[in-house]
């Protein structure tokens, strides 16, 4: 008997498997040298992250592994939000790893590289079994780094809550998973896509059971989002998570959930929603879970006074604006989806690192500890504002130009398709929670530069978490005036996911 | 249908075998019941204490190194039955496996995890 | 030969039965065991597919799914002994710090 091999091809991986064995290097590193104050092993992992970063830039695109792992626009657009993501929240865990850390820092760096590990091969995989493995490899190292002080109550609270909703969710995934298995007799995204078009001519009806197993897949994919119903873990987390760690949840497990979706129901089956099938009825389903996600995640985050859980219920909501993108399924509405994650990576992490240096300093995270803090520290507070400013879309920032493109791309397809009503009234709703969005983020604001006291605090940030800050005001700033690049890169998204214009 | 019934079949007569071994044990033994028969089997040690009673939870850093290269055979054994077609390269892959896999170990020594406090 | 349905209709009991645990349970160690009772659900009816299709992958996703477990299982134990440590109890009702 022999065996097909294969073409392993893996060069195409090497970023992975660079991270991965960097991950090693930096817990060994951290285990050998005695008691350094954490400050080393940190600009290691940085390094590691940049080196990786460098590798992705040469492999190009290609595939490996027979099909399994396909370097394609859509991967390396991701990785590169992904690396992105670890590199900002390293920069700005260097207050935490001197102050609350002092164990373990190792292990810290090293469970965030396989972590990001885990989302970079999630972005590449192209059938069930990868994307499953991907998304366990991305929250496994997450549920530990949220439970990671461990004299905390509040931190090991967050982390046995997002354990106990991510092993929820991710079985439900695979049960899901088995039936898409059953039904089409294969892992392949591309095969399964033919066997729904041949059931589809020969009955003109998947069946319950398809639905069901979409119902699961769903449901385990929008945990993993925070959409609403499954969005009461998010804030719990990420007031208990280290700050870093709730940056990078934000960031990086919704761009992981969010590719997982786009391959299985944008990519994989597409057969199913496309438009002489069953039109309409699956984006109408993602819509009404956009429109829950914009208006519970805005109205809760108003009566919020945790800067944290604000945050975090402000990243429900824009979960909800990326949702609004997955509706539109044409090529202008991925690209906006891919622009509008790469600048909330900006803003987003920018904010969070924001947050995380006050709290190293004070040891709060209550709005009203920021009153007057432009008083002392103008240009913190500035840097703050521009944040929360592009994270609420004011014009001349980023984030305006992310939410014009996301609700241009739906509107775009309203016009070209009939009985589009309901997607009007998506978009109606969207500008409104806006304005909802904009109160509480004014609200921070109003605190910082308008409050009559005088703060008692000066912010003074270590280096990396000055670069990250400058790195992320730039880039929203920068793409706020000049969107080209990140347009042209987004929009390159669209023409590796294989769908019909 | 008549699979079903001979698997009942078969379930009826193992448990009858079971009831009837027990009584028929229980009508010819003597019965004289003492201390120490009545005692917990540990190996012929004396007993202490209880047998219900929390374990010590440092187990539980045994359990999972252990856990570590348990979960291995399962890769470990499709790779040995498929290793004559498969040559040099799945030989290095599993190398290399294992030395990620033995990498734990040695960590988990090195932090002192093994070290009974 | 069993059909396919037998084992399909087991797959669903037991996935019903880790779901109903997972939602009342009020224990952290049984609401672990529910999950894996969840995934032994998933990895039934993948071993099942894998039979009457005649393909291989179900049996290569079984062991991934059963790997990953672990790996869940030595993750979420070890948090469970860190809140023992914190809370002395592991009854989910009194992790209640954190709510709005």
């Amino acid at each position: 008997m022999d065996f097909p091999f294969p073409e392993y091809n893996l060069q195409y991986m090497l970023p992975e498997i660079f991270l991965f064995v960097w991950a090693l290097v930096v817990i060994s590193f951290d285990l050998l040298s005695k008691r350094n104050n954490g400050s080393t092993t940190g600009y290691l992992t940085l390094f590691g992250i940049a080196i990786a970063g460098l590798l992705l830039g040469l492999v190009g695109n290609g595939k490996g592994f027979g099909k399994m792992f396909i370097n394609d626009n859509v991967a390396v657009f991701f990785k590169v939000i992904f690396l992105g993501a670890a590199f900002m929240a390293v920069g700005s865990s260097f207050g935490v790893m001197q102050k609350k850390i002092v164990n373990h820092r190792g292990e810290f760096y090293a469970l965030l590289l396989m972590s990001t590990t885990g989302m970079m091969f999630l972005s590449s995989s192209q059938e069930l079994l990868s994307i499953y493995l991907g998304l366990e490899l991305t929250t496994i190292p997450l549920f530990a780094m949220a439970a990671f002080y461990k004299d905390d109550k509040l931190s090991v609270e967050s982390g046995i809550k997002y354990f106990i909703i991510g092993a929820f969710s991710s079985a439900l995934m695979v049960y899901g998973m088995s039936f898409l298995y059953g039904l089409t007799g294969s892992t392949d995204l591309a095969q399964m896509k033919v066997a729904f078009f041949k059931t589809h001519l020969q009955f003109g009806d998947m069946g319950i059971v398809m639905i069901l197993a979409l119902i699961m897949l769903a449901a385990g994919i929008g945990f993993k989002l925070a959409l609403p119903p499954f969005h009461q873990w998010a804030p719990d987390v990420y007031e208990g998570a280290p700050t870093p760690v709730a940056a990078f949840l934000s960031v990086g497990s919704k761009g992981a959930g969010l590719i997982a979706f786009a391959k299985i129901f944008v990519d994989g089956l597409y057969a199913y929603h496309s438009p002489d099938m069953a039109p309409n009825d699956w984006g109408m389903l993602i819509g009404i879970l956009a429109i829950a996600a914009m208006v519970l995640g805005n109205v809760l985050a108003i009566r919020q006074t945790n800067i944290k859980r604000m945050l975090a219920y402000s990243s429900i909501a824009q979960a909800g604006y990326i949702m609004i993108g997955m509706v539109a399924l044409s090529a202008s509405g991925i690209a906006s989806v891919g622009f509008y994650l790469f600048i909330y990576l900006f803003a987003n992490m920018g904010a969070f690192a924001a947050v995380a240096v006050f709290e190293d300093m004070t040891g709060s995270c209550q709005i009203k500890s920021y009153a007057g803090l432009a008083r002392t520290s103008p240009f913190f507070s500035a840097v703050m504002a521009v944040f929360l400013l592009s994270l609420a879309g004011i014009p001349p920032l980023a984030g305006f130009l992310a939410k014009y493109y996301v609700f241009a791309s739906v509107v775009d397809v309203a016009q070209r398709s009939a009985d589009s009503s309901w997607m009007y009234w998506m978009v109606g709703i969207g500008l409104l929670t806006t304005v909802f969005a904009l109160f509480y983020y004014a609200n921070v604001i109003k605190v910082m530069f308008f409050s009559p006291e005088t703060s008692p605090y000066k912010v003074e940030a270590p280096l990396p978490a000055k670069a990250v800050l400058a790195i992320g005001v730039i880039g929203v700033l920068l793409f706020g005036l000049y969107p080209e690049p990140i347009l042209q890169f987004a929009t390159g998204i669209s023409s590796s996911l294989h769908f019909m214009p | 249908m008549s699979e079903y019934l001979s698997i009942l079949i078969f379930i009826l007569i193992g448990t009858g075998i079971v009831l009837f071994t027990f009584l028929l044990s229980r009508l010819i033994r003597p019965h004289n019941p003492y201390h120490a028969k009545n005692l917990n089997y540990e190996c012929a040690e004396e007993p202490v204490g209880n047998s219900w009673f929390q374990f010590n939870n440092r187990f539980y850093i045994f359990a999972l190194i252990f856990v570590i290269f348990d979960v291995e055979v399962i890769f470990l054994f499709p790779w040995a039955v498929a290793f004559g077609q498969l040559g040099l390269f799945a030989l290095v892959e599993m190398v290399i496996f294992i030395l990620i896999l033995f990498f734990g170990i040695f960590y988990a020594w090195k932090k002192g995890a093994l070290k009974w406090v | 030969m069993v059909p396919i349905s037998a084992y399909l209709i087991v797959a669903v009991v037991l996935f019903g039965i880790g779901t109903m645990g997972v939602l009342i349970s009020r224990n952290i160690i049984v609401l672990f065991m529910c999950v894996e009772l969840m995934l032994n659900a998933a990895n039934l009816a993948l071993i099942a597919f894998s039979r009457s299709l005649n393909i291989m992958d179900g049996h290569a996703f079984v062991f991934l799914v059963l790997t990953v477990a672990a790996a869940e299982a030595a993750v979420g134990l070890a948090m469970v002994i860190t809140i023992y440590n914190n809370r002395e109890s592991i009854n989910i009702d009194r992790f209640n710090i954190l709510k709005w």
